[in-house]
């Protein structure tokens, strides 16, 4: 494609001065007129590159027929500009060099479309993330590469074709993964937009961590009043399909229509039971193991319910931790050992993934936790609570007056890996210790934290707390409080930084270790369906700031603590906007999507499997064609990746918008002098 | 006024066009429900557009913004009244809500007006210029600010002299002085309120010497100077136009302070102050940055160790409560401040300070609900009336709650809390077509 200098800007000159046109010259490969328009980008760029340099320069660009510069390509009276410049100056071609196109390319995409070009003669020239930010120390190189890289945009563009995008069904249900109250108020909301939902969850009963805390703040509600509500709501929902102790096995598919397995343990009760006789069988059951739900403080029988009157109400048994002695069977007609684990296929528009988090489990002996009997986690000091009728708060038969809690266990670490601030902890702990103040009498709290972070209006529990005599002694990070066992009395104590870093102690009666949420330690629900993690290891967003429930797979969504800790207020309202977002690609039956992806010449190909290995989405599958089998991508699962190209060893794949042609231009172009 | 109202018909009335407000109708719209968008201001995108860049990703905010204001503008649903407020919002019946709209005129007609400038700079009048925060001046004829949406001039009618120089100028006789205010009667099934949030003014804390002392900005004005829209092209002392090398941020103005009727924390100034003291350390590298904090509320998603790599940058922290502040000579500033890790009292200086004003309720609205009552909380915002389950839900069935009219809060939860609200009245409106 080299072409004689003079030439070219001759083609220009005419070209500028003709409005009709000018492309008669039977040298030129393709005929285009081509707009390019170079973004300040406010300063982000030009404070870095030229930018007018960098328009005079491709101005002269073969096909180029005009080329701007813009303060903000993407605002607003820009796009007008560039519409009308499309639509009267009969651009065939469009090139925008400003920011990432992560950013921005479906904005300009869709600027060409509203002038009546088709989207994909458009082209996004990166000289902000890949330029004015990376060279800034280096105006003068910053610009030759800036110019570079907008010539190879050019280049692009000259090929560039209308595609149209590839039409498929959108099956209109949502597989709402998690019963935590997230995952029941999307799958609420989405029955009550009126679509079809299955709501998968994993434990045999609902609710979440959420059924584990009584009172909650802020608010005069229960877990187990708030759990009834949202269960309520599900069961009048006849759109809503309820799988307990479920799990999602096998994935394929993608956007639009996910084929998901999903696995359903037993129970090994039936349905149709018999309340009393159940309670009898668990009364005989002789297995004791200790109580998850409790946090390992009470223990349970191996048929059990997490509490009395939880969701479905139905005791399952924990194959697991059964004997097989047969003793509740002797009791109760409702047991069944003979249930199989059932497989059951569904089929899904959308995923909203809504499993929540862990509390974190200190190691042994980090203050005392596992060595010290008195030590116990915020999670564990919540059931305690809970378990405490009258007025006095016991654990293992001694009365509690003075307790200290430990902040920030599991979280801002500074030497291990969660370097985070969990976010719910603070006001949670803070709650939690006013709430047993009030009931139980005789109580001092002593707070042992790093800066209480009672974000927003729950700076008002700290206030109440301090006003009802808490003490708070604090330090920094990298000096955290000590728990010690000194004459059979143990000890916490801190460098108080609000008293002039004062060694200060405080004989406890129980420590509490306000510990943080951290991701589930079972991540093969992630796995399964690839979503990525950020560097938290909790779930990650698309984009932190404006798409906070979106992923990079489409189709997917998240909600609720599984993206990051929050408390109830933010799990719900993140799952309502992911019902909106899986709701949206749902509702109308169909999606259009991005005609970008692989092709396979029947001619060429030669079925070897390379292609499949190398294909992370699963999008190959070899078929007979005219007598020989060949590999036929599907549409609605290939992404365009490229990564079957390199290995195709009969180069039988193309990408369509990036073909072997279109590329190689682009690099001639990065490589001209 | 005109005697006959304009009546239209839409399926949501969205009150306030901020990143709460746009996102929520970008939602409905996309979903085939007609929203007309109420704004006060002329331009929408709220504080958000306004801003330099964003905590924890250092993502430019006119960047982000200005796609997401330019879709809104451009959405065949969505309808747009800038310059507009509902002032009565009356509910007739369950889906059956009417309000009346003001519309005020702009003196300037939309559709024609190219942005060109020339008006602005034929103008002969200066006042202070309220987008940049009081910074610089500008004309009585003006674009709001280089990404407003719509960009077109306005006139600004108080401070006009009608000399008639705009309208010789303007290439397409956009200017129409002839204008008056207009009456709308809008009939929607459901409403939502985003009215988001004021800046808490710093005059009702006068020890700390803003509007007396130069010198002393306002985050809001910081985030002016750091902006790529930004009025001086770099970080000037207003005083004396000298770049500043020592600048101090107090934090919890007019939060946290019962003395200024504000008792909650503001949720976001923790980390919007070191997000500018990270920036000016990229703007000003000789420049040091001193944050007086009582607590750093940074537990969000990244915000620790968005803390942390401020400190690694070396911003100092001082765990410090800002007793009152004088002025020197020179235009410096003597902050007397008590060193709670030391127990003493003490004083600094630095020749900049930067004011981290708080997030108060801006309720005005709620009075616009006639016959029935939209509820507000203690604080003055919203009151969530089923926070736990229905976080979206107002004292009112039908109206709902976006962004930071009902908390303080940041983008990310601005975002979530619009997404919220539009999944609440998408069911709401649901309930029609199902009976
Ligand atoms: C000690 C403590 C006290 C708290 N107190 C309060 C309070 O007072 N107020 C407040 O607002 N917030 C409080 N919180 C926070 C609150 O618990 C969370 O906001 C809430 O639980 C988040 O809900 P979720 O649905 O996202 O996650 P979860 O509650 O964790 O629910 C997730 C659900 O998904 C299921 N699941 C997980 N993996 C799978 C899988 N692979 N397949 C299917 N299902 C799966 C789980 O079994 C679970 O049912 C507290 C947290 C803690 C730790
Ligand atoms: C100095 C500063 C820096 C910040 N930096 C960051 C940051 O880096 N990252 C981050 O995440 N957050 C940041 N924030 C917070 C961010 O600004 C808010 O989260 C966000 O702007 C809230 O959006 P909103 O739509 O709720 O409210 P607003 O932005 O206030 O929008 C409300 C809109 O409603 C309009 N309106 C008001 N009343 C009426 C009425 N009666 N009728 C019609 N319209 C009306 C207003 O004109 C406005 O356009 C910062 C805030 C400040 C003050
Ligand atoms: S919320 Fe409080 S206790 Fe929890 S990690 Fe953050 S600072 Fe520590
Ligand atoms: S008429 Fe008003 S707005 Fe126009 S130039 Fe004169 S003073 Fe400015
Ligand atoms: S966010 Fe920080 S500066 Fe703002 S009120 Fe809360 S503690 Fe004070």
């Amino acid at each position: 494609m080299k072409q004689d200098q003079s030439k070219k800007s001759d083609n220009i000159q005419q070209a500028k001065t003709s409005v009709s046109p000018v492309r008669e010259d039977s040298k030129v490969a393709y005929k285009k007129r081509i707009g390019v328009y170079v973004c300040h980008c406010g300063g982000n760029i030009s404070d870095y590159v030229d930018v007018e340099k960098v328009r005079q320069v491709v101005e002269n660009e073969e096909g180029v027929f005009l080329a701007k510069t813009t303060m903000f390509a993407c605002a607003d009276s820009n796009q007008k500009e560039m519409v009308e410049d499309i639509v009267t100056q009969k651009l065939d071609g469009v090139v925008v060099a400003s920011c990432s196109p992560k950013l921005h390319l479906l904005t300009f995409r869709a600027v060409t479309e509203r002038a009546g070009l088709n989207k994909y003669n458009y082209v996004h020239a990166n000289i902000r993330e890949q330029v004015s930010w990376a060279h800034s120390d280096n105006k003068q190189g910053a610009t030759e590469k800036a110019i570079r890289i907008v010539r190879s945009a050019i280049a692009k563009v000259r090929r560039s074709q209308a595609l149209e995008p590839i039409k498929v069904e959108a099956v209109r249900t949502v597989a709402v993964i998690g019963a935590g109250v997230a995952g029941m108020k999307a799958a609420v909301k989405l029955a009550k937009s009126g679509v079809l939902v299955y709501l998968i969850e994993r434990e045999f009963f609902v609710g979440g961590r959420v059924a584990q805390w009584d009172n909650l703040c802020i608010s005069d509600e229960t877990g187990k009043e708030l759990i009834t509500r949202l269960y309520d709501d599900i069961l009048s929902h006849k759109n809503i399909t309820l799988f307990t102790g479920a799990e999602v096995v096998e994935k394929s598919g993608s956007i639009g229509n996910f084929s998901l397995k999903v696995k359903i343990t037993p129970r090994y009760i039936r349905m149709q039971c018999n309340k009393g006789e159940l309670q009898k069988a668990i009364d005989v059951c002789p297995v004791e193991v200790p109580d998850k739900f409790n946090f390992n403080i009470t223990k349970r029988k191996a048929i059990y319910h997490n509490y009395p009157g939880e969701y479905p109400q139905l005791p399952a048994i924990d194959i697991e931790n059964c004997t097989r002695c047969g003793e509740c069977e002797k009791v109760c007609s409702s047991i069944d050992f003979n249930q199989k684990p059932e497989y059951l296929d569904i089929r899904a528009g959308s995923i909203l993934l809504a499993t929540g988090f862990d509390p974190y489990e200190p190691k042994k002996g980090e203050f005392g936790y596992g060595e010290i009997d008195n030590v116990v986690t915020l999670p564990q000091f919540k059931r305690i609570v809970h378990y405490c009728n009258g007025d006095k708060l016991q654990f293992k038969g001694r009365n509690i007056h003075n307790i200290a809690y430990i902040y920030c266990v599991g979280s801002r670490q500074v030497n291990g890996e969660n370097k985070y601030c969990s976010r719910y902890c603070c006001t949670s702990n803070i709650y939690t210790a006013i709430d047993a103040k009030k009931r139980f009498k005789d109580i001092n709290n002593f707070h042992f934290n790093r800066g209480i972070r009672t974000y927003g209006k729950q700076e008002i529990l700290y206030d109440e707390s301090s006003r009802l005599g808490d003490i708070y002694l604090q330090s920094f990070e990298d000096n955290p409080p000590e728990v010690k066992v000194v004459d059979g009395k143990t000890v916490v104590s801190i460098n108080d930084i609000l008293t002039q870093d004062k060694k200060l102690e405080v004989e406890a009666d129980l420590v509490v270790l306000v510990t943080g949420m951290v991701p589930r330690k079972d991540n093969s629900i992630g796995n399964l369906l690839k979503v990525p993690r950020g560097r938290d290891k909790f779930f990650n967003e698309i984009h932190m700031k404006l798409r906070p429930v979106e992923t990079v797979i489409d189709g997917i969504t998240i909600a609720g603590a599984g993206q990051g800790p929050k408390n109830i207020v933010e799990s719900m309202t993140s799952a309502l906007a992911a019902a909106t977002k899986s709701f949206t690609i749902v509702a109308s039956g169909e999606l259009a999507l991005e005609p970008t992806i692989a092709k396979v010449s029947k001619d060429d190909c030669e079925w070897c499997g390379k292609c499949d290995d190398a294909c992370p989405y699963d999008a190959f599958t070899p078929k007979e064609i005219d007598g020989k089998t060949v590999a036929v991508v599907n549409k609605s699962v290939c992404k365009g990746c490229g990564m079957c190209l390199p290995v195709c060893p009969s180069n039988a794949i193309q990408l369509t918008g990036l073909s072997d042609d279109e590329v190689e231009s682009m690099i001639d172009a990065l490589m001209e002098n | 006024m005109s005697e006959h109202k304009k009546i239209l018909e839409y399926d949501v009335l969205v009150i306030g066009g901020g990143i709460a407000g746009g996102e929520c109708s970008l939602n409905l719209a996309n979903l085939g429900f007609k929203v007309l968008l109420v704004e006060k201001d002329l331009t929408i995108g709220g504080k958000m557009i306004m801003l330099s860049k964003v905590f924890p990703t250092l993502d430019c905010s006119a960047c982000i913004t200005t796609p997401k204001v330019s879709e809104i503008a451009r959405h065949p649903n969505i309808t747009i009244f800038t310059g507009s407020e509902a002032v009565k919002v009356t509910k007739l019946a369950e889906h059956n809500f009417e309000a009346v709209v003001i519309k005020q005129p702009r003196y300037v007609n939309v559709e024609d007006c190219t942005g060109c400038q020339l008006c602005e700079e034929a103008c002969p009048v200066s006042v202070s210029d309220q987008y940049q925060y009081g910074l610089v001046g500008r004309k009585a004829a003006y674009i709001p600010c280089s990404i407003a949406s719509p960009r077109a001039a306005a006139i600004d009618i108080d401070n006009c002299t009608l000399c008639g120089a705009c309208e010789r100028v303007c290439p397409t006789n956009c200017i129409d002085f002839t204008q008056t205010e207009e009456e709308y009667l809008v009939k929607v099934k459901s409403v939502v309120v985003a009215t988001g949030f004021n800046l808490f003014d710093p005059l009702k804390i006068p020890r700390y010497g803003y509007g007396k002392f130069k010198n002393v900005i306002t985050s809001m004005q910081m985030e002016r100077q750091l902006a790529p829209t930004r009025p001086y092209n770099t970080i000037l002392r207003p005083g004396d136009g000298k770049m500043p090398d020592n600048i101090a941020y107090v934090l919890c103005t007019g939060s946290r302070d019962k003395s200024i009727g504000n008792p909650i924390c503001s949720q976001v100034c923790c980390m919007y102050s070191i997000k500018q003291a990270q920036l000016l350390m990229g703007a000003l590298p000789m420049a040091d940055v001193t944050i007086y904090y009582l607590h750093i509320r940074a537990f969000g998603k990244g915000f620790n160790e968005f803390y942390a790599q401020a400190r690694g940058m070396g911003v100092e922290f001082i765990k410090g409560k800002i007793g009152k502040i004088t002025e020197k000579e020179n235009g410096n500033l003597l902050l007397r401040y008590e060193d709670i890790e030391e127990g003493k009292v003490k004083e600094a200086e630095h020749d900049m300070v930067v004011l981290s004003v708080g997030l108060l309720a801006n309720s005005e609205v709620s009075e616009s609900f006639t016959n029935k009552e939209l509820e507000l909380d203690q604080f003055n915002f919203v009151q969530q009336t089923d926070m736990l389950a229905n976080p979206s839900k107002t004292s009112i069935d039908g109206v709902f709650v976006a962004g930071t009219a009902s908390a303080p809060m940041d983008i990310p939860d601005s975002i979530l809390s619009g997404g919220a609200a539009s999944a609440q009245t998408i069911s709401y409106l649901k309930q029609v077509t199902e009976k």
